[in-house]
């Protein structure tokens, strides 16, 4: 791994202390997010915010299975946020495919198509576990090891072949199709 | 020795407001029973946006925060901070003046965010320029008011001449309806259509990343800062540094705890909001002023 | 040159430039815009004072002067009709009839500088009919509503000239004088109020209908519509003005406050007066929700224009040194402003041909500098400041706070942060957004086209910084209607404007905005550098999304993802079921209408057998009556 800069090594204590996060709940999980946001876990307390667009975030939450169809719109969301850029991935479903390992339509490992830097077992996880991802998530951001973008970046082609043998051609383009 | 003044009006607004903010946010989770973030975090989450490597949709989309921060920083530069000492610049602070001023840096912001391309932007943007219909008729009618009494549009004469008892004091409905209006400017809670972030996706900020977030939240905290200064300054009577300082924490406290408690207005309800009672009160104002009924 | 050989050789070169036109438009519209330039170095080489004779009528003569006001309405009118000259050099080629628009914008630049120059009702009157049947045949070159439009235009402007000549003549008959200096002498120490009330209201009511104050302002909206898009400019940006004039003349020139100092109704203001500031009042409020919701672009600045004559009318009538002062240079600001915003939509029009807003978007991206030139011309009309539209606005409010008067302070409020709303439809609606994809091949408009618009800009803003060049002509010219003459609101020496509350300094405002401006420069640069994001993507490749926040949706048309109808639905809602005066004044045009039906059917039956029956009377009646 490359030296930091000094800046950059600011710039990450700064990054570490505060994570804004889009929550793409298509999975069982996004149940799990509103009491870790409210009183009784109350994430805020870490400099933990929830945001409304790609664009306004840090990290990136894959809240449980995707399918071949979501899997597309997390990608496209994904390059649509500003580096430096982090992922969790939620639940069994993302690390193995979980209940729907063998399922048509769902994909089995979100690492092959997105960097993951912090994926958190369970199915679902509990409140606390999410709070220790995100402490654990925070610690790595802070040694600068959290390079899942910068990963993203150098091997892009990797990726956009696992997404492309993944998703397939697509070959009408409107807004019902993809 | 304007030009240091000027300078100094900037830096306190940034500290201030910054630490106010993480305060509010403070303030809002232990009413709602949590710990919440520590009183900089502000601080932290505003370095963060800026060391980001955003995205820029356009020249427009630049200019237009430009713009923002810009017209926002001027008007910041003229408010006085509650004594002629404070003052930088005593031939310039006009209330007008003021008030257009610090347009310039709304339109800035509506334009580039418009600019953008998204039209949960221009969603965004209708609303707050509706919003602002809404509580700048009231606003505006009691501060003729306060400049008829007075018969001075100056900020730091206005102060001087309050010297007798606050204007709160003296046209207790005209502080009433201007702290009202102050809410709404704020864009604190029953009035946060604009920014509804469940809704229309934040709204103008919607394609903001990394430091174009940042400087409209630089722009937000000096706007915020012309906002209640003015309010301290017309209202309770502004007063020697500390005294202005303590007043603003006031203001600042008070708007935070009223707007944690209360859910948000839809756009119509809140335009029939502000032409209602806070408009009428407001004429009554101007009819007890004019009629000479001031305590 | 004398005033009145200069004005009757316009007259007489506007017919030569039309068969000049006929063989070369193009040269045509060339001559044109020298005249203008000449007429402009004409205008300001003049000394106030010059008179010169016209002829004579019922033993009067007919007088044309040269005062500070000419001056002032000249210049104006002249800055936006030269720029307006110069922009048809291009955008002709683009209409129907170029030779016959030379002609009539020449005859009509001769009849308002002759409107500007009249010493006398009458003389007044002709050239302003001149002005008002040019400029009433170009509409009908526009589009097909136009003709429809061209005769309401006309009636509107007859109703309201009709009574100004009315006014005269009672004034002729009672003061034995048709010299409107003389007649403000006599109306002074004239004890009949009744007598007074009327002349003044019936000589304001051509200025009323001209400048589209609220019971005749719906021409404005028909006919700012559908004229052609460049002389849309003219209508607002100039012959308004001349409604604005006549309405100074008569508030002003024949000193209101002192010639009603016997009806005095609130504030010192006499109730005649006050009847104009609720007129103006009404046609803020009218003009601003109408404004908001047009869904045709020049529509919403025609009702925008509606709504600024009734600031200028506000101003005027306080009769206030500062409300005087803002009115009058609202005549400039707002001038300046339209022609500015409808040479922009002209430009629009010229290269998508059409003005629906919800047709529109994106243009940014392809027309830039007519962009800019627009968003500088709202910031003026909005009134925001570094741009001189400020300066009038904020003179108009400390004369209303000054008197007290607080229900027109609220409508002048509701109109300042309205005009925020409506000005930014069209901005949000064609200019910024997303590019349809239809207009992907458009073109910026050449320089004849944007050079115009953005020296008027540039005028503008200078004037904003800057305003004493324009505010000591309207201090002389203050001095001359001897309202409040000791008191100095320009102070050019502390670079001060001077209001009775509290000072401002405009060059100070403009350096704090630079510096702002600077400081925040200074910031973006400093850190790490943006990635552009390609809105015209899906234009350049057929299948790229577009690359904004969709939800996560991939959307291939960018005009399904643009914000521009409705755009205020939410405050549209609440008074969509207003009460509508242009209905009411659509049933009276069909009871006449119907009327006429009426008599035409009875008398003109086309049947045979009423044919026989009227032949018949007729000549027992010619029998009867044995001729
Ligand atoms: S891991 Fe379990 S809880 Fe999470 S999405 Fe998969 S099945 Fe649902």
């Amino acid at each position: 791994m490359k030296e930091r800069t000094i800046w950059e090594q600011i710039a990450d204590s700064f990054r570490s202390r505060s994570i804004w996060m889009l929550h793409y709940c298509t999975g069982c999980g996004a149940m799990e997010l509103p009491p870790t946001m409210t009183s009784r876990f109350d994430m805020e307390r870490f400099g933990v915010a929830p945001m409304a667009t790609p664009r306004q975030a840090d990290i990136l939450l894959i809240t449980g299975y995707l399918n071949t169809k979501t899997l597309r719109r997390v990608i496209y969301t994904y390059e649509q946020m500003a580096d430096p850029k982090y992922v969790i991935g939620f639940g069994s479903c993302t690390i193995n495919g979980g209940i729907y390992f063998d399922s048509y339509s769902t994909i089995n490992r979100l690492d092959y198509y997105v960097p993951v830097d912090v994926y958190i077992a369970g199915c679902m996880p509990r409140p606390e576990a999410i709070l220790e991802a995100f402490n654990y998530l925070m610690e790595k951001i802070r040694k600068g090891e959290a390079d899942g973008w910068k990963r993203y970046r150098e091997n892009y082609e990797w990726y956009k072949q696992n997404q492309i043998r993944s998703l397939g051609e697509v070959y009408v383009h409107d807004e019902f199709h993809e | 020795m304007a030009a240091y003044k000027a300078l100094f009006n900037l830096v306190v607004a940034f500290f201030l407001v910054l630490s106010l903010e993480g305060i509010a946010r403070k303030i809002m989770a232990r009413i709602q029973r949590r710990i919440g973030p520590p009183w900089y975090q502000n601080f932290i989450d505003l370095f963060k946006a800026l060391s980001k490597h955003p995205f820029s949709n356009g020249w427009i989309f630049d200019f237009g925060v430009l713009m923002a921060l810009g017209g926002a920083l001027a008007t910041a530069m003229i408010i006085p901070m509650g004594s002629i000492t404070w003052t930088p610049f005593p031939n310039s602070d006009n209330f007008f003046v003021i008030m257009y001023l610090f347009a310039v840096g709304a339109l800035g912001m509506a334009m580039g965010m418009v600019g953008s391309g998204n039209p949960w932007a221009s969603i965004g943007v209708s609303r707050a320029l509706t919003q602002m219909l809404g509580y700048e008729l009231p606003y505006l009618i009691v501060m003729s008011s306060v400049i008829f009494f007075y018969k001075t549009a100056s900020i730091h004469k206005l102060i001087e001449l309050q010297r007798g008892g606050w204007n709160l004091l003296v046209m207790p409905l005209g502080g009433i309806v201007a702290f009202i209006s102050l809410m709404g400017m704020l864009g604190k809670k029953p009035f946060d259509i604009m920014i509804a972030p469940a809704e229309i996706a934040s709204g103008p900020m919607v394609e903001l990343s990394g430091k174009y977030m940042g400087l409209l939240h630089i722009m937000h905290v000096f706007s915020v800062f012309v906002e209640i200064s003015l309010f301290v300054d017309v209202f309770l009577g502004g007063g020697s540094f500390g005294w202005y300082l303590v007043k603003f924490v006031v203001v600042w406290v008070l708007a935070v705890m009223i707007s944690s408690v209360l859910p948000r207005f839809r756009i119509e309800q809140m335009l029939k909001f502000y032409w209602g009672v806070p408009l009428g009160l407001a004429f009554l104002n101007a009819l007890f002023v004019l009629l000479g009924w001031t305590l | 040159m004398a005033l009145s050989t200069l004005l009757i050789s316009l007259l007489v070169t506007s017919v030569i430039i039309y068969f000049v036109s006929k063989a070369s438009w193009r040269v045509g519209a060339i001559l044109n815009f020298l005249i203008g330039i000449f007429l402009i170095s004409y205008v300001f080489a003049l000394h106030t004072g010059t008179t010169s004779d016209l002829g004579t009528l019922f033993g009067q003569k007919l007088q044309l002067t040269w005062t500070n006001a000419s001056f002032y309405f000249s210049a104006v009118s002249l800055m936006v009709i030269v720029s307006v000259m110069l922009f048809a050099i291009k955008w002709l080629d683009s209409q129907k009839y170029p030779a016959a628009f030379n002609m009539f914008l020449l005859m009509m630049t001769a009849g308002s500088l002759g409107v500007f120059m009249a010493a006398d009702l009458v003389t007044l009157y002709i050239f302003w009919e001149i002005a008002v049947l040019s400029s009433m045949l170009i509409v009908p070159m526009g589009k097909k509503e136009s003709r429809k439009a061209a005769v309401i235009y006309a009636v509107m402007s007859a109703s309201g000239t009709y009574m100004y000549l009315y006014g005269a003549f009672l004034a002729f008959q009672r003061y034995g004088t048709l010299n409107i200096s003389e007649i403000a002498k006599q109306m002074v120490s004239d004890p009949s109020t009744g007598i007074k009330a009327a002349i003044f209201l019936l000589l304001a009511s051509a200025g009323i209908a001209k400048s589209g104050i609220f019971p005749l302002h719906t021409w404005l909206r028909i006919a700012h519509g559908n004229a052609p898009d460049a002389f849309s400019a003219v209508l607002s940006g100039q012959l308004v003005k001349l409604g604005s004039y006549v309405l100074m003349v008569t508030v002003a020139v024949i000193p209101s406050l002192r010639v009603f100092a016997n009806i005095p109704f609130y504030s010192g203001i006499p109730a005649t007066n006050y009847f104009l500031i609720a007129l103006g009042a009404t046609s803020i409020i009218v003009g601003t929700l109408m404004a908001i919701k047009q869904d045709d672009m020049k529509m919403l600045i025609a009702f925008s224009s509606v709504a600024n004559g009734g600031y200028i009318l506000i101003g005027i009538g306080t009769m206030d040194p500062m409300g005087f002062e803002g009115g009058v240079l609202h005549v400039f600001n707002h001038a300046l402003a339209a022609a500015v915003i409808f040479m922009a939509f002209a430009s629009v029009v010229y290269r998508t041909h059409t003005k629906k807003i919800s047709e529109l978007g994106g243009l940014i991206h392809k027309m830039p500098i007519t962009f800019l030139a627009y968003l500088f011309a709202i910031i003026s009309l909005a009134g925001i400041p570094p741009m001189s539209g400020f300066i009038s606005k904020w003179m108009i409010y400390q004369a209303l706070v000054r008197k007290g008067m607080f229900i027109t302070a609220f409508i002048a409020f509701f109109g300042s942060i309205g005009s925020f709303l409506y000005v930014f439809r069209p901005l949000a609606g064609v200019f910024l957004g997303q590019l349809p994809k239809k207009y992907k091949d458009v073109k910026e408009v050449s320089p004849v086209m944007w050079i115009p618009m953005m020296i008027l800009v540039v005028i503008s803003l200078i004037i904003g910084i800057w305003p004493f060049p324009v505010l000591q002509p309207i201090e002389s010219m203050r001095a001359d209607f001897g309202i409040a003459p000791m008191v100095k609101i320009s102070d050019p020496d502390h670079w001060l404007i001077r209001g009775f509350a509290g000072n401002w300094n405009p060059v100070l405002v403009f350096n704090l905005f630079l510096i702002g401006f600077i400081i925040a420069y200074i910031l973006y640069t400093m850190f790490p550098r943006s990635k552009k994001v390609d809105l015209l993507a899906p234009h350049k490749e057929e299948g790229t999304p577009i690359n904004i926040y969709t939800g996560g949706e991939y959307i291939y048309t960018p005009e399904l993802y643009h914000y521009n109808t409705k755009f205020y639905a939410g405050f549209e809602r609440m008074y969509e079921k207003h009460p509508s005066w242009e209905k009411v004044l659509g049933m009276l045009a069909k009871f006449f209408h119907d009327l006429g039906e009426w008599v035409h059917g009875w008398f003109f039956r086309p049947s045979p057998s009423a044919y026989a029956f009227w032949v018949s009377l007729t000549i027992l009646i010619v029998f009867w009556v044995r001729w």
